[in-house]
């Protein structure tokens, strides 16, 4: 149960780290948190409930999140280039 | 989940895979795996001849498999050992995921309105940009991503189990990041669309996997008919499940773009290039929504009394937010954005009567609604000045003086979207309506039609603009050509015969409703 | 604790190697220092210079990083599956993992063709 609540911990920080970083690819870590929080959720539950669906979930979500990793430091890659900067503050074309 | 029991028992055996069931995913996946080897090993200027015709028989080729699937077969089943379900909503979406597609492509192979960057690497002004436009050439890389995206779409309302859903929304999310990102003009306004769009993308996947996370705690399970299950028995935590419910919800309403959760779509709609905006608005919305009604139908119907208060409000501030905010724009591709939203609180509506008839309703709203939403796009791509497509609403003034088809056919689609009778809109929504009415939802239907009566107003005052005042003397022209034109032909032709015949489509939609999902 | 007996050894047997190259490479081997050879050890590439105004890296880095994300990362379902291998009834399991890997081939194949694996 103690693994539970810090992976609620861990979570809660990413998500807190996405609303209060200014910076693309700190906010992008911060999402990385929130999804290892959430696999370490899954063993932990895998764990308490005795099957091992879990800890496969575990093995497809770090792949997915290898994905995102990825595209993700491609986009945020190419405004860093053109702008150079990767502050999300800068990105204020689009409004209304 | 083979592997699961690999530790337990000595020997695997093969689960079973169903393979002629899954064969419309397999086979847009199929093609935009050999689109992959295409761009490896095809000389770049014969690239958009092989890709093109590719993908369009790609998608046409699943189409078929899904129309068979669907008349011949009639499975009622959950294919994959139980991790995707072949019902009549699944191949219902499907096939209506797979005909927009077709349509969205028609637009994104467009050359002559050259949406897409030719070098997505180039830094924008930069000489290496000057030179691959000279070129001519596209990214063609589109072709495979956007299968790849069509493939993730298909996946996603399919999923039986929350671990497979979640691999449907990334393989339909990550695509479509990059494709956001790569207009041929405006490229700072389309990259930190792109960039925008992945934050708040990745964000609300990771609450979505908190929430399965939570939900695993609770069940023991992620597949949806064991959550279910766990649900009636009644044991276990509740702080679990109902925290896992709502964080699975924002994942979900995310995608949807209901209210609290809407901001990313006016950004990335404007900012992504038309064609793919018309993809998104219409192919990733019916697949949202496709994944919502299995949610809450299947998993969490026994708790539809905690559930329905909190949808109910999203509903409300989905229809109220979105037409409200709608009448302020000025940018064309913004105001249809928020126009969405709108219409992802309608679908709300239907999610939210929890009955046969509200699966059938919102089933043939989806299909309605997304075809209106390809046309008035493709339109909109048609509508170009010297400096690519007149976004702003000024300069679309008088435009149904120059070119009163094309004004008239958008202005068709502007009320097929306030649902005036005799268009698909209106035929959507009173099925939608009468269903959450039957729900008990009496409220909602009455905000619903105050709110379709103020985006009416905002509508209404687009035609006004284009019929009613005088044309600016540069103002923008229509390029029309064969392929927009198309989409633009098959989109009205869905928007008229939905509106003035929609028995037939009703009954297919009743039909794959009333077979309900698998479990 | 018998287990780990051999884990122990192999441990003690690679630290007292790695112990004795060092010693007997600095006792008994000649020394003529040069640049080239002072220079700081990063696994065989030419150091990159810090450019100034902090360590910004150059694109390159995170194209590299990327590429090895993406391919490191399948190795996760080689393992569970390389680990039950022998329990697998039928070809159903070989069958498999040879689409998966191919498919990962037919991404290493775009990214060779197109040019990603070339430094300059």
């Amino acid at each position: 149960m103690n693994y539970v609540i810090l992976s609620a911990i861990l979570f809660t920080i990413g998500a807190l780290g996405v609303l209060i970083r200014r910076n693309a690819i700190v906010v992008f870590m911060c999402v990385e948190l929130m999804l290892n929080a959430a696999n370490l959720a899954f063993v932990s539950f895998a764990r308490m409930s005795g099957n091992l669906d879990g800890q496969v979930i575990a093995f497809f979500v770090m792949v997915v999140a290898a994905a995102e990793v990825v595209v993700g430091l491609a986009i945020i890659m190419t405004i860093f280039r053109s702008r150079r900067s990767s502050s999300v503050d800068d990105a204020n074309l689009l409004k209304y | 989940m083979n592997s699961v029991s690999v530790l337990a028992a000595p020997e695997i055996h093969a689960p079973p895979v169903e393979f002629s069931q899954l064969a419309p995913m397999l086979i847009v996946f199929g093609a935009a795996i050999v689109g992959v080897l295409a761009e490896a090993f095809v000389a770049r200027p014969a690239r958009y001849a092989v890709q093109f015709p590719l993908a369009l028989v790609g998608l046409a080729a699943a189409f078929c498999w899904t129309l068979w699937l669907g008349f011949s077969e009639k499975p009622q089943h959950a294919a994959a050992d139980g991790a995707v379900a072949v019902d009549g909503p699944t191949l219902f979406i499907q096939g209506t995921i797979l005909v927009l597609a077709m349509l969205s492509l028609l637009l994104i192979a467009e050359r002559a309105q050259d949406a897409f960057t030719a070098q997505a690497a180039a830094l924008p002004g930069s000489e290496a940009e000057q030179e691959s436009m000279a070129d001519g050439g596209i990214q063609t890389e589109i072709f495979p991503l956007t299968l790849f995206a069509v493939g993730g779409m298909m996946l996603f309302p399919a999923a039986n189990d929350l671990l497979t859903m979640f691999v449907g929304l990334e393989v339909m999310s990550l695509p479509l990041y990059l494709l956001c990102g790569l207009a041929r003009r405006r490229r700072l306004l389309s990259q930190e669309a792109a960039v925008k769009y992945f934050l708040l993308g990745a964000f609300s996947s990771a609450f979505f996997l908190y929430g399965t996370a939570l939900l695993y705690g609770y069940a023991g399970s992620v597949r949806l008919s064991a959550i279910s299950a766990a649900l009636s028995r009644s044991g276990g935590s509740e702080t679990l499940l109902l925290a896992g419910v709502a964080l699975l919800s924002v994942g979900l309403l995310f995608k949807i773009g209901a209210v609290p959760f809407h901001p990313w779509k006016p950004d990335v709609y404007q900012g992504a290039p038309t064609p793919i905006t018309a993809l998104m608005a219409s192919c990733t919305v019916v697949a949202a929504v496709g994944a919502a009604l299995r949610v809450f139908y299947v998993a969490f119907e026994t708790l539809r009394w905690d559930w329905r208060p909190m949808m109910w409000g999203v509903a409300i501030l989905t229809m109220m937010v979105g037409a409200i905010v709608a009448i302020t724009q000025t940018d064309i591709k913004r105001m249809l954005a928020y126009s969405s939203i709108a219409h992802g609180g309608f679908l709300l509506t239907g999610i939210v009567a929890t009955s046969e008839s509200g699966l059938s309703a919102t089933l043939f709203y989806l299909a309605a609604y997304g075809f209106t939403t390809v046309g008035a796009f493709a339109i909109v791509t048609m509508v170009r000045d010297t400096t690519g497509e007149a976004g702003h609403l000024g300069r679309w003034a008088g435009l149904g003086r120059r070119s009163p088809v094309i004004a008239g056919i958008f202005a068709f689609f502007l009320l097929a979207f306030a649902g005036i009778p005799l268009t698909s809109g209106f035929t959507g929504k009173f099925a939608v309506f009468q269903a959450a009415a039957d729900g008990g939802a009496v409220p909602l239907v009455i905000v619903g039609v105050l709110s379709s009566a103020i985006a009416a107003f905002f509508y209404v005052r687009v035609i006004v603009v284009m019929f009613f005042s005088e044309p600016e003397p540069d103002a923008p022209s229509v390029v029309t050509t064969a392929t927009t034109a198309t989409a633009v032909a098959l989109g009205l032709t869905a928007t008229v015969v939905l509106g003035v015949l929609p028995q037939p489509m009703l009954d297919l939609a009743g039909q794959a409703a009333t077979q309900l999902f698998v479990r | 604790m018998d287990l780990y007996i051999p884990v122990v050894v192999l441990g003690v047997l690679a630290f007292g190697f790695a112990a004795f190259s060092v010693v007997m490479g600095s006792l008994t081997g000649p020394k003529r220092w040069n640049r080239a050879k002072l220079d700081a050890y990063e696994c065989g590439i030419e150091p990159t210079p810090q450019p100034v105004g902090g360590g910004r890296f150059p694109v390159k880095y995170y194209l590299t990083a990327m590429l090895f994300i993406v391919f490191d990362i399948e190795i996760i379902f080689l393992y569970p599956w390389a680990v039950a291998f022998d329990q697998f009834r039928g070809l159903f399991g070989l069958i498999e993992m040879a689409l998966f890997i191919v498919t990962v081939l037919v991404a290493y194949a775009y990214v060779w063709r197109r040019g990603g694996l070339e430094w300059d």
